[in-house]
């Protein structure tokens, strides 16, 4: 209309486009990145696409992402359809009701709709999983494609399929041969769209999801927390799938008009390379997930172990040479919380092995939840530190066998901070406005509680409402006062990168912190800390118990305990792999955060007690309140 | 074609069960004593009386609606110019540029916000930018502004593509004609074009506003844990906490709230149309 009159216009596209597509191409430079860090590019390198192609979970959440969306459009396009021609030639009231049902899941927020569906499976006690999340995928998408068919339907002439009916058509034929082509525009956009929700969908799937069936989203929210640039490689593998499907639309029927000297491209030229290209990628996923399973006669082949760890607690070989061993899958679910991880036992999802720490695993003997190990399956209670074993909340080591322990204590930057001041201070250097703004609290209730009552001179495990009041004062101060910043798991590449002066860190992170940059120190404060494990336990409910048990001696093997260790910087339970970690040549050799403190009358371990708890829960949700209310 | 009205039996069935039930389930967990099984229903308004008399709970929905009515504001001031633009290039580069804008959101919408904070992350490249410019200890991060800029980031698009429908249905003729008859070209976009575009607006609106008010993992993401809005309290209260009665009424305190807003965007829009109606 009117060229190069507009600058101004282009000016800002061209920022928009950039906007856009800045991060798309961060993230893919970052992905060829040979550290770790997110910020600091330090050489080229493929590591972390072979770390991707290694990571079962990784491939089978692109797996799980692009089988439902294709699954989920193929479905929803056609009952849509179906559902759309009926609707408008029913009563004006049935149809009236049904636009306003249809609209329920476009017009409310996502989040409530997808915690309508996790209601729904869970009273009708349908087993959350790749099926759940399926059927709610199918039933969000639905009303969109509705949404696209209708006006098509209304725009055409109501006495067309009479016509072809009086003409002595069949209805169906009638509905195929003269309907159907004539609103195939209105079709192929609601696909579209149904495809597009879907494939990004990650607030719905979050909720319905289960049995560690995790799509991309899920996969990026749970690990986030931990840097790992893998997450880099898989979305750049999107964008390159992405990108071919694009050229091959595009491009295809180009060609194919070229070739066949047609002036014109129907729309439905496109679609059919369109649905070529998806169905060859869903056969290349499968054959990709049916590839590399031929065994002979491992003890449990073609048999599955369900794991629900922490985040990013794995080495990064154990599952694969686990797999390679006994002929078993591992599905992985990672929670980051113990109390996130007790809501799904508790709402009776089924795992084999569960990895909670210390306090939550007396919660969880106590209420019943575990079962008894067969000590007869086990071989691996001699290999294990003697201070990891018969604690407190599980003496005889019935339920439990250690999987990593450690301690709490503070992170900080030795340029920095005078190590005099945190002998005087303790954990009250966090009140010392000497350090305003640079220091991180990490987002704990427990710990964070353990801090304050220990500089205060409490017990941590205190059931005393004044003290925990008094903790809580204490707390409110240092987020008001001292501008902090609450994190987890950032917290890691954050001081690895020098950027705050201090945290409160648990010690396998600030190994790991330590490890990458030299000027970290880890101080804990005489006043005591939390002597934290986390161990292995069986659910009572467990469908694998077995390769349960054969799983626990795998991972507290020497082979496997140093791969687990070596990769993720806790100290293991398994006595050799710590001593060889720490000693001369090892990994973490001379880094104080290791070796758990063993010497200190003013260290405990966290006892489970259900009304402290709640009042902990509660106090710390204030105080985050409070926090993000200083800003 | 009545034939066909069989057709529509199953999926009718089907959103009884799939659409109209879960909300049933929430309006009934919402309402119930604590505990999570439906067969022992006692009727309590508790968990509303205990939403509606904390301070905190209100400052956290009223922070939410906030920020969602500026992450509004901005992508409709970005996304209108833009949107005007795409709409008055030719046929080819219109296909083209709505290409650009469409191919992010094929791109997982977590994976494009994750990139964000290697981006504004300490040390990062924009702050290593400022730096240049003097601004270098300016914190990006962790701050309402990163999870502002997460917001319109993610649902910028949605708003420039249903301005842009509305506007390429526009007869620019119209235009012509106006500035014929002597309106300036600030008249002309007053009175004729964004009348002619308030559908596209109003959608837009709708679905940037929605998304923005129950947003979780951008906050999560980008804010940090002490960026707390009313989409986290809610996936806390189901995934952490385990108080299903309690995250229910919120859930339904805020499906109520957006029907309510969602009707008076609808009024306005009926309202508008209606007056243009009388003057022609």
């Amino acid at each position: 209309m009117k060229k190069n009159r507009r600058p101004f216009g282009k000016i800002l596209m061209i920022l928009a486009i950039a906007f856009f597509y800045l991060p798309i191409l961060y993230m893919i430079v970052f992905s060829f990145n040979e550290g770790k860090s997110l910020t600091s590019f330090t050489g080229f390198s493929l590591r972390w696409y072979q770390h991707m192609m290694e990571s079962s979970d990784m491939m089978t959440a692109l797996y799980t992402t692009f089988s439902v969306a294709i699954i989920a459009t193929l479905v929803s396009t056609v009952v849509g359809t179906v559902a759309a021609i009926g609707l408008s030639s029913s009563r004006k009231i049935v149809r009236n009701i049904m636009e306003q049902v249809n609209n329920l899941p476009m017009m409310n927020p996502e989040i409530v709709t997808a915690i309508g569906f996790m209601l729904l499976f869970i009273t009708f006690n349908v087993e959350k999983g790749y099926m759940t999340m399926l059927l709610a995928h199918i039933a969000f998408c639905i009303p969109y494609v509705m949404l696209s068919v209708m006006p098509k339907i209304r725009s055409l002439d109501p006495n067309l399929a009479d016509a072809a009916m009086d003409l002595g058509a069949t209805p169906f034929r009638a509905l195929t041969k003269v309907i159907v082509p004539q609103i195939t525009p209105g079709i192929l956009s609601g696909a579209l769209i149904a495809f597009t929700m879907s494939v990004d969908d990650f607030i719905i799937s979050y909720f319905v999801t289960g049995r560690g069936v995790k799509n991309l989203s899920i996969v990026v929210y749970t690990m986030s927390k931990r840097v790992n640039p893998s997450i880099n490689a898989v979305s750049t593998l999107v964008v390159v799938i992405i990108t071919i499907v694009l050229i091959v639309i595009n491009v295809a029927p180009v060609l194919a008009a070229r070739r066949s000297r047609k002036a014109e491209l129907g729309r439905r030229r496109r679609f059919v390379p369109a649905v070529a290209v998806c169905c060859a990628l869903v056969i290349g996923l499968f054959a990709f997930r049916a590839g590399g399973g031929a065994g002979g006669d491992r003890p449990f082949e073609g048999q599955t172990l369900h794991i629900y760890n922490w985040g990013e607690y794995t080495g990064e070989n154990i599952i694969g040479d686990f797999e390679e061993e006994t002929g078993a899958t591992v599905v992985m679910e990672n929670f980051d919380s113990n109390e996130q991880m007790y809501i799904k036992v508790a709402n009776g999802e089924s795992y084999d092995i569960l990895v909670p720490s210390d306090y939550m695993i007396q919660r969880l003997i106590q209420e019943d939840y575990l079962q008894k190990l067969d000590k007869s399956k086990l071989d691996c209670f001699d290999k294990l530190s003697d201070e990891v074993l018969g604690l407190p909340y599980d003496p005889n080591n019935d339920y439990s066998v250690p999987y990593f322990w450690g301690t709490v204590g503070i992170v900080y930057d030795k340029t920095k901070v005078d190590i005099e001041d945190l002998e005087q201070e303790g954990y009250n250097i966090f009140l010392d406005e000497k350090y305003k703004g640079d220091v991180y609290l990490y987002d704990s209730e427990r710990d964070s509680f353990m801090m304050a009552l220990k500089a205060l001179g409490y017990s941590m495990n205190t059931e005393n409402e004044a003290e925990l009041q008094e903790a809580y004062d204490w707390l409110v101060q240092c987020v008001e006062t001292m501008d902090t910043e609450i994190v987890t798991d950032e917290i890691i590449d954050n001081m690895a990168q020098g950027r705050k002066a201090l945290g409160l860190i648990y010690s396998g992170d600030a190994t790991y912190v330590m490890a990458e940059n030299e000027d970290m120190g880890y101080y804990m404060p005489e006043t005591g800390t939390n002597l934290w494990s986390d161990a292995m336990v069986i659910p009572k409910n467990a469908k694998n118990p077995d390769l349960a048990h054969a799983f626990i001696n795998f991972a507290s093997d020497y082979d496997g305990a140093y791969d687990n260790s070596s990769y993720v910087g806790y100290t293991s339970a398994n006595q050799e792999v710590m001593e060889v970690l720490s000693g001369e040549g090892g990994d973490y050799e001379g880094i104080n955060a290791y070796i758990p403190r063993a010497d200190n009358e003013n260290d405990e371990v966290f006892v489970y007690n259900e009304s402290t708890k709640k009042i902990i829960s509660d106090l710390w949700s204030r105080v985050k309140i409070a926090a993000s209310n200083a800003d | 074609m009545k034939r066909f009205s069989t057709l529509a039996v199953p999926y009718i069935v089907w959103a009884a069960l799939m659409l109209v039930l879960p909300m049933a389930l929430i309006a009934m967990y919402s309402f119930m004593e604590p505990g999570n099984s439906i067969i022992s229903f006692s009727f309590t308004l508790e968990h509303y009386v205990k939403f509606f008399t904390d301070p905190d709970f209100l400052l956290i929905l009223w922070r939410s609606l906030v920020i969602a009515v500026k992450t509004t504001i901005i992508c409709l001031i970005l996304g209108y110019p833009v949107a005007y633009f795409i709409a008055r290039s030719r046929e080819k580069v219109q296909n083209i540029l709505i290409l650009c804008i469409t191919i992010p959101m094929w791109i997982n919408m977590l994976v494009r916000t994750y990139a964000w904070i290697g981006l504004l992350s300490e040390g990062g490249i924009i702050q290593r930018i400022l730096g240049l410019f003097g601004f270098g200890d300016v914190e990006l991060l962790y701050t309402e502004g990163s999870v502002l800029l997460g917001m319109v980031y993610n649902f910028l698009p949605f708003m420039i593509l249903q301005i842009q429908t509305s506007l390429s249905k526009m007869d620019y003729s119209l235009l012509e004609a106006s500035a014929d008859l002597g309106a300036s070209p600030v008249q002309t976009f007053r009175r004729v074009t964004f009348p002619l575009s308030l559908p596209g607006v109003i959608n837009g609106i709708t679905l940037v506003f929605l998304p923005a008010v129950s947003s979780f993992f951008i906050p999560k993401l980008l804010g940090g844990g002490q960026y707390f809005l009313i989409g986290n309290m809610i996936e806390n209260q189901f995934i952490t906490v385990g108080e299903w009665n309690f995250g229910s009424a919120i859930s339904m305190i805020m499906a109520v709230i957006m029907m309510l807003l969602m009707m008076a965007v609808r009024k306005i829009e009926i309202h508008n149309q209606g007056g243009k109606g009388e003057r022609a």
